[in-house]
């Protein structure tokens, strides 16, 4: 019959019957699409929080650097807890022999961090002291965007010279002439000779806010109880040419550090080697599972909402028991009873989370902007949202359609 | 004309209230020929409605045979009962049945949603029912803003709108004064000289007098099924 020759004008009536029924009712209609709403809106910030988290970690690794392996004098628990009572040694000289001795390694960048007070006249911050050499800016990519990195002179002479970060940078020297300024950290002098290029921040961490000076000043002339012996280093970045050398270099640089070490055959590594690609897939794993979690609890106020869809076109059903069945003395199949119903409650999930992913929208720009946290929603995100809400609209609304549907005619008809 | 619109043969009607068995309907068998104008009468319980419901296909019997223009409504699903309903019976109730908050125009359009027909044919024909009816100034009028009178006119605009071969009335002047009950026994009457097969539902004797024969039911049975004698005629509008 020519009905199926005309699906669309079809679907087009039954719209406007759900419009005209959704405006009589237009409160119940409002609170109704608020529940799909608020369910649309918080399944799609969680994907989107979730997908920030795992740029976020992303952009983390890169400032890294890549092809890396870091090195610390911490026993090789594998994932157990650490154990300070063994805690390994690391030295310049392993550092050197590394590079001597690995294939594939283009620079190796010893390091010692400390906390330190930075301060000019009248002004004061406690920041991140990275003790390093010019290696580290091989190995992490780090440049000066004014001034000048180190030198190998500036750690030879344990230079009282300084790198500083942006934000350190704004704190100590709002005027914003940095370079050639002197400022004192925990009370010794030092010439800032350059100001680090910015690499944002990512997950509340600021990476900005930090100084780099030689690692030989540093443990010279600001106390560093964490290093023991005068050679002593916190930790090794050791830059790879490729990522073959790294997978290779990383067994190298275990057996280079146990022998050097005479580690008995079967005792544990009293240090650990850590490749970028090993730290990359074990933090992506976990913002999948915080993802995972994000989206499930999201879900349950979806289910929530799709319940209460369920409700109320029951409520809807039951209200207009006698229009079905006047629908149906007029020659309404009961198929175009049901899908009747269910483009009613498709069109208060499809209004509803329209809404959601608006107000979605809004929210991600608003954590992007004022918290500074990525939050991107994807044209993938927002349609599959939508499409998710219409699935909600037909699974949830599909009962009371089809109930509706199974009513008999004269049986409706009668119901007052 | 020789095969009958509608034939029942043994028809029955049970219900189960409490346990016990009812015959709403029992064991009814009539012919009713196109073009004739019915009323059936009855006190309420005596099985006319249900009977009524049964040959507007809107109900199902529990026995016995229906035959609706030569189709044996037993063999029929449901979807072949509904197209039935859409294209052979117009149905006018004593409540009118209009969907409120709807103007006349969609309401009489209703019937031809289900016909599968496009917005502009069923907008075009629902139009022509309702000017014929008188209605032409009312078009966009909802229920609300309509007499009684007017509003069984666009409820019978709607039963006319698929052309059907029979009108079935329950009881379709019981909500309205006596001049209007007039206005619509004389419409319907008008369409019978045009060829509608016409069955009203009615306790009224004087409503029952504007048809050509009446058949009277109690408890579940006819016991009167003969021509009316001294048939009115609504006065020609």
């Amino acid at each position: 019959m020519s009905r199926f020759l005309n699906p669309i004008a079809d679907w087009g009536v039954n719209v406007a019957i759900a419009m005209t029924a959704l405006r009589t009712n237009l409160m119940r209609s409002i609170l109704t699409t608020l529940g799909v709403m608020i369910g649309v809106f918080s399944v799609i910030l969680a994907v989107a929080v979730g997908n920030g988290a795992q740029v976020s970690v992303t952009q983390q690794i890169a400032t890294l650097g890549s092809n890396m392996a870091i090195v610390v004098p911490e026993p090789d628990n594998g994932d157990g807890p650490p154990r300070p009572a063994e805690r390994g040694r690391l030295t310049e000289r392993d550092a050197k022999a590394v590079e001597r001795q690995v294939p594939g390694v283009n620079a190796v960048a010893p390091q010692i961090r400390n906390g330190v007070q930075v301060a000019t006249a009248g002004r004061s911050v406690s920041t991140l002291a990275i003790g390093a050499t010019p290696a580290y800016g091989i190995v992490s990519n780090i440049t000066a965007s004014e001034g000048r990195f180190l030198t190998d002179s500036d750690v030879s002479s344990a230079a009282r010279v300084a790198v500083i970060g942006e934000t350190v940078a704004n704190r100590i020297f709002p005027e914003g002439i940095a370079v050639g300024q002197t400022m004192r950290i925990n009370r010794v002098p030092f010439v800032v000779i350059g100001i680090l290029e910015g690499k944002g921040s990512n997950l509340g961490n600021d990476n900005d806010d930090q100084i780099i000076v030689p690692i030989s000043t540093l443990r010279q002339r600001l106390s560093t109880a964490a290093a023991q012996g005068p050679d002593d280093i916190q930790l090794m970045f050791v830059g790879f040419d490729d990522e073959e050398a790294l997978t290779a270099g990383q067994k190298e640089i275990k057996s280079l550090l146990r022998a050097r070490y005479r580690v008995a055959k079967g005792s544990v590594n009293p240090f650990t080697v850590r490749t970028t690609t090993e730290i990359a897939e074990a933090t992506g794993t976990v913002t999948q599972i915080f993802q995972a979690v994000l989206v499930a609890i999201a879900s349950i106020s979806l289910l929530v909402g799709g319940i209460g869809i369920m409700n109320i076109m029951l409520v809807s059903v039951t209200e207009r028991t006698r229009e079905i069945g006047l629908r149906m003395a007029l020659g309404a199949k009961r198929r175009d009873i049901r899908n009747q119903f269910l483009v009613e409650a498709a069109v208060l999930c499809i209004i509803g989370g329209a809404m959601g992913l608006t107000l979605a929208l809004l929210a991600a720009f608003a954590f992007q902007s004022i918290a500074d946290f990525p939050a991107p929603i994807g044209w993938d995100t927002a349609l599959m949202s939508v499409a998710f809400s219409a699935v909600i609209g037909l699974v949830f609304g599909g009962y009371p359609a089809i109930r509706a549907s199974r009513l008999s005619p004269i049986e409706a008809l009668r119901s007052e | 004309m020789t095969q009958p619109l509608l034939k029942t043969h043994e028809l029955v009607k049970d219900y189960v209230i409490g346990g016990e068995t009812v015959h709403a309907v029992n064991n009814v068998s009539l012919s009713i020929a196109r073009g004739e104008f019915v009323a059936i009468m009855g006190a309420s319980g005596s099985g006319k409605s249900t009977f009524m419901n049964m040959i507007g296909c809107l109900d199902v019997p529990t026995s016995g045979t229906l035959l609706l223009d030569g189709t044996d409504t037993k063999l029929l699903s449901s979807d072949e009962l509904a197209d039935i309903r859409n294209q052979k019976i117009g149905f006018v109730f004593q409540q009118f049945n209009l969907l409120a908050r709807t103007s006349a125009l969609d309401n009489v359009a209703v019937p031809l949603i289900y016909a599968g027909l496009g917005y502009a044919e069923r907008r075009a024909r629902a139009k022509a029912k309702l000017e014929a009816l008188g209605l032409g100034e009312r078009l966009e009028n909802t229920p609300a803003k309509l007499s009684g009178g007017q509003q069984q006119r666009v409820a019978i605009a709607r039963a006319l709108v698929t052309d059907p071969l029979m009108l079935l009335a329950d009881e379709p002047t019981g909500a309205l004064d006596t001049q209007t009950s007039l206005d619509i026994m004389s419409i319907f009457q008008g369409l019978n000289d045009d060829g509608i097969t016409m069955v009203v539902v009615t306790h009224e004797p004087d409503i029952a007098e504007y048809a050509a024969r009446r058949i009277v039911f109690r408890d579940g049975i006819v016991i009167e099924d003969e021509a009316v004698k001294s048939r009115r005629r609504a006065a020609v509008q």
